[in-house]
């Protein structure tokens, strides 16, 4: 909590006024943008390679510059605690931040998000002892255009809050199971107009996602403004024994909070 | 005039969705400014001024050097922020590009279309033969309707060059991060 504050903080010095070095040696841009951004988000704290440790999968092109698929994945032995994902050019750069419970797999996380421009994407895991470990990732996407509220904005907003989730699979106790959470939300950045009205539409995104397995944590994650509209969170968890429930709990930044719970059956019932 | 341009919004604003995936048709030129959605498939044409693809725009940059005018919409920050976790990014654009933003949106207000009139002048040193080349981000509206401004306003080499900033990254070009020229307002 303490260490999200400064990041917000630091972050928000980051505005116009700041002096970003005119350069031709995109590289080195690059790189500062990151390191800037990597003080203001986690500190003086050092972050290592994460070769190993993890990976970060995203399409070299994307087709859709506002839903582009990204897949995180960490190494089992390594005892991760959390990940974020950094999209470095986007005007909301931590687009998610997770921490794993008890009954949560930090192997494998799924996400789909906007990319404002050709974009440098950093994931970084946060291991048991305290490091950091990170990744990168060039992602050639622009919706960088204003791109306007739509029709699917629309229809997420009638359905605010309402949630679907499948399973991949049948749920065995005590092996991992792989679930896609999708939660009805238009994640309005501020940054869309509304054609009809010519107004901005004001912001208003998910910014904490709670998971749960009978009662014991799955993940925690906080969202901004770079999750897609309808955000999709593919996860794992760690069922002890089945049948049991899987709750969610959405809050937004309207303070706005929705739950869902859903049957996870025992595997042949 | 007024309710005219609110019926043509509400039309183009049914057909957002379709224009949005990128993969759509060029749709003929509009009579006049675009003020629709900035983001959408664009038309292959510019009245009155040459389309440019990248070979060629590194060419004119070569032998002419043009100006490049960057009209990219600036990250508009949103009002009501929550989280803070907002900062604007580096924007890069074309070596020795100026970055005028917003001036190829749609309805702008006057004192802008002044300021943009001002500063093409002074960019071309008030020579309406000096070639212009206009540009910002591909299947954006805004370097179409600011091309279109220069050409009403008398340029007579209006180049628009819509593959935009990702398209020269695309050939492997350099990019710079520049600044926005402060505007009015």
């Amino acid at each position: 909590m303490r260490k999200s504050c400064l990041a917000l903080m630091v972050l928000g010095l980051l505005g116009p006024a700041t002096a970003i070095a005119q350069s031709t040696d995109d590289d080195a841009a690059r790189a500062e943008r990151w390191h800037e951004l990597q003080q203001a988000i986690f500190g003086d704290r050092t972050i290592g390679d994460g070769t190993g440790i993890i990976t970060l999968d995203a399409p070299q092109r994307a087709l859709d510059a506002a839903l582009v698929p990204i897949t995180i994945t960490t190494a089992a032995d390594r005892n991760v605690t959390g990940v974020a994902l950094v999209i470095d050019d986007n005007p909301g750069p931590l687009a998610a931040r997770v921490r794993f419970g008890p009954v949560g797999d930090p192997g494998f996380l799924a996400l789909r998000v906007r990319v404002n421009q050709y974009t440098l994407m950093h994931a970084v895991a946060e291991t048991s002892d305290g490091q950091l470990h990170e990744t990168a990732k060039f992602v050639k996407a622009a919706g960088g255009c204003s791109a306007p509220v739509g029709e699917n904005e629309a229809a997420s907003l009638a359905e605010i809050g309402r949630m679907k989730l499948r399973l991949q699979g049948e749920a065995v106790a005590g092996a991992p199971v792989e679930a896609q959470l999708m939660i009805r939300h238009p994640n309005f950045n501020g940054m869309q107009m509304d054609q009809l009205t010519r107004l901005y539409t004001p912001m208003r995104f998910v910014q904490v996602v709670d998971i749960s397995f009978d009662g014991a944590e799955v993940l925690h994650l906080e969202g901004d403004i770079s999750l897609s509209t309808d955000p999709v969170i593919g996860f794992r968890f760690l069922p002890g024994a089945l049948p049991g429930k899987l709750k969610v709990m959405v809050r937004d930044s309207d303070n706005a909070t929705y739950e869902a719970s859903f049957d996870v059956p025992a595997s042949g019932s | 005039m007024r309710v005219k341009t609110v019926a043509l919004a509400i039309v183009l604003a049914l057909s957002a969705t379709t224009a949005a995936s990128g993969a759509d048709p060029a749709p003929p030129e509009p009579p006049g400014i675009w003020t629709g959605p900035l983001q959408g498939a664009v038309p292959a044409t510019i009245t009155g001024g040459e389309v440019l693809g990248t070979e060629e725009l590194a060419a004119l940059v070569a032998a002419e050097g043009p100006v490049l005018v960057d009209v990219a919409p600036w990250p508009r920050k949103p009002e009501n922020l929550a989280s803070g976790t907002w900062s604007r990014p580096p924007h890069r654009s074309l070596p020795g590009a100026v970055w005028l933003p917003d001036v190829g949106n749609g309805d702008i207000p006057l004192a802008h279309e002044a300021w943009l009139r001002a500063r093409l002048k002074a960019l071309t040193g008030n020579d309406p033969g000096k070639p212009l080349v206009i540009f910002c981000h591909p299947n954006c509206w805004a370097s179409w309707n600011a091309a279109k401004r220069a050409i009403l306003y008398g340029y007579q080499r209006v180049y628009w060059y819509p593959d935009g900033v990702e398209g020269w990254q695309d050939s492997g070009r350099p990019t710079e991060v520049i600044q926005a020229q402060k505007r009015p307002g």
